[in-house]
């Protein structure tokens, strides 16, 4: 079983949480002209990269916030986690 | 139509009063006591992010609200203010007081939500209440970790719930959970109850 340090509550068990997706991923600005080609990349093309990715992840049994973590998606292992507002 | 019959309790048709499960030549006191908690008032108390009040100017019956994991703030009137998140708060009281207590806040920084009806809430006391959650919860609850007067959201066996730890003489946990898996958890608690013996009160 993995632990994850959640920001808030400290180190949890992993099944107190929710992965939720490449963290690095950004939305078109507002009111900026995107083309579809941008939405596509956007909306469905993500990287899977083997080693060290960043991703959000939700407490979802606990204190019920994101946050970031580093984590390697070929050893599972967790560097680091941060709060959306922190710097990874 | 029929007028319904609002009854508080969110087991009635699960909790047992009795002896149960591996209680016979046993002590009272060596038996776990389990209990539905009814008639308590359950408030959440969440500040708006958009919101610049001052958190520590905030009181509620004299008690502050806590900031961090795993804090509770508490006095002898049997009000519990559990930490539940980031200025995320929940006052669990047995006070009748507390909704007008709850008035003094500023409902432009803080949103009070009544969850009173929303919860069901069990309290489990005796020797080994601890062997019981540690059954399906995956949280530390080792004395280092978790103490008297700590609480903490998990999951038990599938289910989220609250814990707050209100005393250790003795060890008698508040348990509380989405009131529609009511049913489920108090089946989950007193299943894992069996092994040591249990008295439903």
């Amino acid at each position: 079983m993995l632990e994850i340090k959640c920001p808030y509550c400290g180190k949890r068990s992993q099944n107190e949480f929710a992965y939720g997706g490449d963290a690095t991923v950004k939305r078109p600005n507002l009111g900026d002209e995107v083309s579809t080609k941008e939405w596509d990349n956007f909306v469905y093309f993500r990287d899977n990269p083997r080693g060290k990715h960043t991703e959000y992840w939700h407490h979802v049994a606990g204190c019920r916030q994101w946050f970031k973590a580093s984590r390697d998606t070929a050893t599972h292992e967790i560097f680091n986690t941060a709060s959306l507002e922190e710097e990874l | 139509m029929s007028n319904l019959n609002i009854n508080s309790s969110a087991l009635i048709n699960d909790h047992q009063i009795g002896s149960f499960g591996n209680y016979h030549n046993k002590e009272k006191s060596e038996l776990l006591t389990v209990k539905e908690l009814t008639n308590l008032s359950i408030y959440q108390i969440a500040k708006f992010k958009s919101s610049k009040a001052n958190v520590d100017l905030v009181s509620i019956d004299g008690l502050n609200l806590p900031k961090k994991y795993p804090d509770v703030s508490y006095n002898n009137n049997d009000t519990r203010i559990l930490w539940n998140g980031p200025h995320i708060c929940m006052v669990v009281s047995t006070d009748t007081d507390i909704k007008e207590k709850l008035s003094s806040i500023d409902s432009d920084d803080f949103a009070v939500t009544d969850l009173s009806h929303s919860r069901a809430g069990i309290e489990i006391s005796g020797l080994h209440a601890i062997d019981v959650l540690k059954k399906g919860t995956p949280l530390n609850l080792n004395n280092s970790e978790f103490t008297k007067n700590n609480c903490a959201n998990s999951s038990y066996n599938g289910i989220s719930f609250m814990l707050d730890f209100i005393d250790d003489q003795p060890l008698t946990f508040r348990l509380f959970c989405l009131r529609s898996f009511g049913g489920s958890f108090y089946h989950s608690i007193t299943d894992s109850a069996l092994e040591y013996g249990f008295i439903g009160e």
